[in-house]
């Protein structure tokens, strides 16, 4: 299990939740299923749409988000491969509410962002009993072409 | 028949389907077939106890069926039905241990009261000291005596909770109980054992309803951005009250 990003794309993703700080930012992530292997190609950025005050340690896309994200998958040939959101001040591990309302199948990218600073980025896919995350490992994209020019 | 559109996360777990066609008159007889039909969905449509899950929405025709009869909405075999998750997520609250809040307030009432019958303002005064030094510290006041002496005789009770909140109404119950003491100390013995039974309403407020008006406030500055006031209230709890448990 691994997640390719483009360097930019990741750069894009660090500067939302940057951006989003103190609150939680969000979005979703389309690209193409390669076997095991997912590559990101687009992000959709999206609106926390909490109430207001909750959006320091919540974020919510309601079902038209999504809608419109499969949508836009579908029109541009890619897979909505999951989706991304900061954890301000905390690390880049799925907590209980997240493993409560986390889609099967979906990658769940996190990023840090302490004091207004990403700090680290993480990928995590639900177990198929809903018990655990299993962390994917995520690839940037120099590390990809290196990977590539040693075969 | 109706159609039921699947979304692409669940899709894996139904053979890749995009939809299905369903024979049944309601939402629920829908989705039983489609369970059915695929029952690996079961466990990311239903919790444990049956229920639908939270992020689970139902449209029928493009209208969220909780406008409607929920899953007793009618289906026309015109209609369609479709699955549309939310996505949610968000930071990990702290564990917290209302085993040792309730503790400390036994503590405060139980001291504040005797501070009262024996006319001993000094003890309100230490009383006072002793909430101040444990928001310090960023521990209950009296929770040491939870910690060493009532841990095997009190059960634990730790919830997914804000630590934050509880200092805010430990410092706020301290700021009362001290202004309570000076009262008495100028003398002025009614205003003074007034703002002491205040904490003390307040203290048992929280000890046998599980309301915690201090925290209340706390969640109130946070809706109104005052700085330092970062964290909002457990999801599906009213601000001040106990969260429940699991």
């Amino acid at each position: 299990m691994r997640l390719q990003i483009p360097i930019d794309l990741l750069n894009q993703i660090r500067a939302h939740g940057e951006a989003a700080y103190p609150e939680e930012g969000a979005g979703f992530l389309l690209g193409r299923e390669e076997g095991e292997s997912r590559r990101l190609i687009l992000i959709l950025a999206a609106e926390n749409s909490r109430e207001d005050g909750a959006r320091r340690n919540r974020y919510l896309l309601p079902p038209e988000e999504l809608r419109r994200a499969e949508e836009a998958a579908q029109s541009l040939g890619l897979d909505l491969l999951g989706v991304f959101h900061s954890h301000p001040d905390h690390p880049a591990q799925p907590s209980e509410f997240d493993r409560e309302w986390a889609l099967p199948c979906f990658s769940y990218l996190i990023t840090s962002v302490q004091g207004g600073k990403a700090a680290g980025s993480r990928s995590w896919r639900l177990s198929d009993d809903r018990i655990k995350f299993a962390e994917e490992k995520i690839l940037a994209e120099t590390e990809i072409l290196e990977t590539r020019s040693q075969k | 028949m109706s159609v039921l559109k699947i979304p692409s996360p669940l899709r894996p777990y139904a053979g890749g389907a995009a939809q299905m066609q369903v024979t049944s008159n309601t939402v629920s007889g829908a989705l039983e077939e489609l369970v059915a039909a695929h029952p690996q969905l079961q466990p990311h449509l239903f919790t444990e106890s049956g229920e639908l899950r939270a992020f689970v929405n139902l449209f029928v025709n493009d209208e969220n069926v909780r406008d409607l009869r929920g899953p007793d909405t009618a289906l026309k075999p015109e209609d369609s039905l479709m699955i549309l998750p939310s996505i949610a997520g968000g930071t990990p609250l702290q564990k917290v241990d209302h085993a040792a809040l309730r503790t400390n307030q036994a503590f405060i009432i139980g001291l504040s009261i005797t501070a009262y019958v024996a006319n001993a303002p000094w003890l309100a005064g230490l009383i006072g000291l002793a909430m101040v030094l444990g928001t310090i510290l960023k521990v209950p006041a009296f929770g040491f005596v939870y910690r060493h002496w009532l841990r095997e005789w009190l059960k634990p009770e730790v919830l997914a909770d804000n630590a934050e909140p509880h200092r805010f109404a430990q410092g706020f119950g301290a700021a009362v109980e001290l202004a309570g003491f000076a009262l008495l100390a100028a003398d002025a013995s009614f205003a003074g054992w007034a703002l002491i039974w205040l904490v003390i309403f307040l203290a048992a407020l929280n000890l046998f309803a599980g309301f915690c008006a201090g925290c209340m406030v706390y969640y109130w500055l946070n809706r109104l951005h005052v700085p330092g006031f970062v964290k909002s209230s457990p999801d599906g709890t009213f601000p001040g009250l106990k969260p429940k448990a699991g």
